[in-house]
């Protein structure tokens, strides 16, 4: 597939570009083709699309997309008649481990999304790319704590890693179903800097759009796999990066989204390796939530 | 919550019933709904957690909804026809739209998809006013409507309620869910019959209202919201859990179980009114209900799950609640059943 030629790459949209890549630098077209008057998003570094829209129209696409979307319709229905999220009952009964996220081929790196500061106008730099033996996952880059000189931005210096939420046929919105799980289960390889671990529940609307889970990651940085296992009830809320007061434990039966992020004030590079993303159920943990649940300054 | 706050809650919830119950104008009535509304808000959210503000937030936002459709019906038919009383609506606008208002309120098909996911996001004490104590006052205005509106679309309405109720409540694993679209069907049963016999009707209410009392305190007890954490309650309470087991088979309709009695008298009633293959397709679809709550007993009782501690009752549960209201539902939900000719003899003739 040919690239768009009427772009030009100014030399700060160059830079930008490089700030990270996931994988070589493909144009999005199922982006393009739904960005008719420039409403849809467009990410710093990727380059605005000048073509027409009826210039980009690909009858092929479209049938392989209408191809898709429909087979995924008939397994949703399918599924229904063979049991819970188109499992066996059994099934659901026995899990007690499910990895979510394996690192086996280039295609389960576009499950993730890859952003840092560069997109409010910082220097640092984040790449995703599989592992030796295509095994792993290496999230690798650059922190620069570093403000833009935007004359508001006061702090920088992050990079994260986000899963893509699950989406089901013609895109409809779908959720991880974890109430079988306690535990998060990672294997990972770091490099001793201290990461934190953010799971995305689903939200209403604008009410809590910017709440999350969050908790610690702390790498070992050895040569040896570190497996790290959270139970999910020391995950605390917090809302637009404030840990919040009020805090409340994380509902397991709508999960969107699991991410990594490193913001330690520490400049220079960083890298994680990851081998999988699994939950488990640990039936020797019991606790339901580990913070305070009761009302620290009651009224009298 | 403050206790003086509480109690002015519930005494508002009790109060936006009854003035419904009591009213024969349609400003006291949709008042009373209000109220109704209002007073549970602050109920739902009284743990504050994200998904109950959500829930609570999806529930206010379609029970308003209704509210507005309500008096919005209403003004058109005094409008219309100069009449503001209740029984006295005749315009097919009116009629129709104040079915669709009642049918959003009680979270029947088409209008229903608010219900599981608002049920889900509360706590089961809340599930259980939500299920039962809020279905009082739609119902009641109902009950009174019902002879004026077009019967073909209370038959659809209460047709395509019981389908989606047994439908939807198929995969699910969440035992919030399972009860609300239990609810929707149940729903769609009571306004098959209300136009051949609103007793029948009535009857049926009160025993689902039975019945799901029972199960939500069931529940409750074991501390159980998922259909994993029930199969593993054998260990904490197994009389609690077998129970639970008939408590659901009665919900599903099976006799000998109480819940038999408003199928088979429905049923009954259909087929009195020349109307067999609509009794038989209303059979039907009870078979999805009940495909859902026979998988809920193997799970509970026909299988043994994993659990790592391999002996009976290794804890006793501290009793929670001192009320004899779980064990008097349970015992009316599981015995009621030889007692229909007496209950027919009182209510319906």
């Amino acid at each position: 597939m040919a690239l768009p030629r009427a772009t030009s790459f100014t030399p700060a949209v160059r830079l930008l570009g490089s700030c990270y890549k996931q994988t070589p630098f493909v144009p999005h077209l199922s982006a393009g083709w739904r960005d008719i008057s420039g409403g849809e998003y467009r990410r710093p570094g990727q380059p605005r699309y000048n073509t027409p829209i009826w210039k980009r129209f690909d009858f092929h696409k479209g049938v392989q997309g209408m191809q898709k979307h429909f087979t995924l319709l008939k397994e949703e229905f399918l599924s229904r008649w063979i049991g819970p999220e188109g499992k066996p009952l059994v099934e659901h009964m026995l899990e007690q481990t499910r990895v979510i996220w394996e690192f086996r081929g280039p295609e389960s790196l576009d499950q993730w999304t890859v952003s840092s500061d560069c997109e409010i106008g910082g220097r640092s730099e984040a790449y995703l790319k599989l592992g030796r033996n295509n095994t792993t996952c290496l999230l690798y880059g650059t922190l620069c704590s570093v403000p833009p000189r935007d004359g508001e931005t006061r702090y920088s210096g992050y990079c994260t890693m986000r899963s893509k939420p699950p989406k089901g046929s013609f895109d409809s919105k779908k959720h991880h179903d974890w109430t079988s799980f306690n535990t998060l289960h990672l294997r990972i390889r770091g490099d001793g800097r201290p990461w934190m671990i953010n799971v995305g529940a689903e939200t209403y609307f604008s009410h809590q759009k910017d709440d999350m889970y969050s908790y610690f990651l702390y790498t070992r940085g050895g040569p040896y796999w570190q497996d790290v296992k959270i139970p999910f009830s020391k995950f605390f809320l917090s809302s637009r990066g404030r840990i919040q007061d009020d805090q409340h434990p994380l509902w397991l039966d709508k999960i969107n989204t699991v991410g990594f992020t490193l913001g330690d004030k520490a400049d220079g590079p960083f890298q994680l390796e990851i081998d999988f993303v699994a939950v488990c159920n640990d039936r020797a943990h019991t606790e339901q939530f580990a913070y305070e649940a009761y009302k620290r300054n009651p009224e009298v | 919550m403050s206790p003086y706050v509480f109690t002015l809650l519930i005494f508002n919830l009790g109060l936006g019933t009854t003035m419904t119950f009591a009213s024969s104008h349609w400003l006291l009535a949709w008042m009373g709904l209000e109220i109704n509304t209002l007073a549970i808000i602050p109920l739902m959210t009284r743990q504050h957690h994200p998904r109950a503000v959500e829930a609570t937030t999806k529930y206010f936002l379609t029970q308003a909804t209704a509210a507005a459709l309500i008096l919005f019906a209403s003004t058109s038919n005094a409008w219309l026809t100069g009449e503001w009383a209740i029984n006295q609506m005749s315009h097919p606008l009116a009629t129709s739209t104040i079915m669709l208002a009642l049918a959003l309120k009680l979270g029947l098909a088409p209008v229903h998809f608010w219900m599981p996911e608002v049920i889900q996001g509360l706590d089961l004490t809340t599930g259980l006013v939500l299920s039962t104590w809020q279905k009082l006052a739609p119902f009641a205005l109902l009950l009174q409507v019902s002879s004026t509106v077009n019967p073909l679309i209370l038959t659809l309405i209460g047709l395509l309620s019981t389908l989606i109720g047994g439908w939807g409540g198929l995969n699910q694993t969440q035992l919030r869910k399972i009860l609300a679209y239990s609810s929707i069907a149940h729903l769609g049963w009571m306004v098959l019959i209300i136009q051949f016999s609103p007793p029948l009707a009535t009857l049926s209410l009160l025993i689902y209202i039975i019945m799901t009392t029972s199960a939500f305190l069931t529940f409750k007890l074991t501390s159980s919201t998922t259909m994993n954490a029930l199969a593993t309650s054998w260990t904490k309470s197994p009389m609690m859990t077998s129970l639970a087991t008939l408590i659901l088979l009665s919900l599903a309709g099976l006799p000998p179980l109480t819940g038999f009695m408003p199928k088979w008298l429905i049923l009954q009633e259909l087929v009195k009114q020349d109307l067999p293959m609509l009794a038989f397709f209303a059979a039907m679809t009870a078979l999805l209900s009940l495909y859902f709550y026979l998988r809920l007993c193997y799970t509970v009782a026909l299988t043994s799950s994993p659990n790592t501690i391999t002996m009976l009752t290794p804890w006793r549960l501290n009793p929670t609640q001192t009320s004899p209201l779980n064990p008097l539902t349970t015992m009316l939900t599981l015995a009621l059943l030889p007692l229909t000719p007496a209950i027919l003899a009182l209510v319906i003739y």
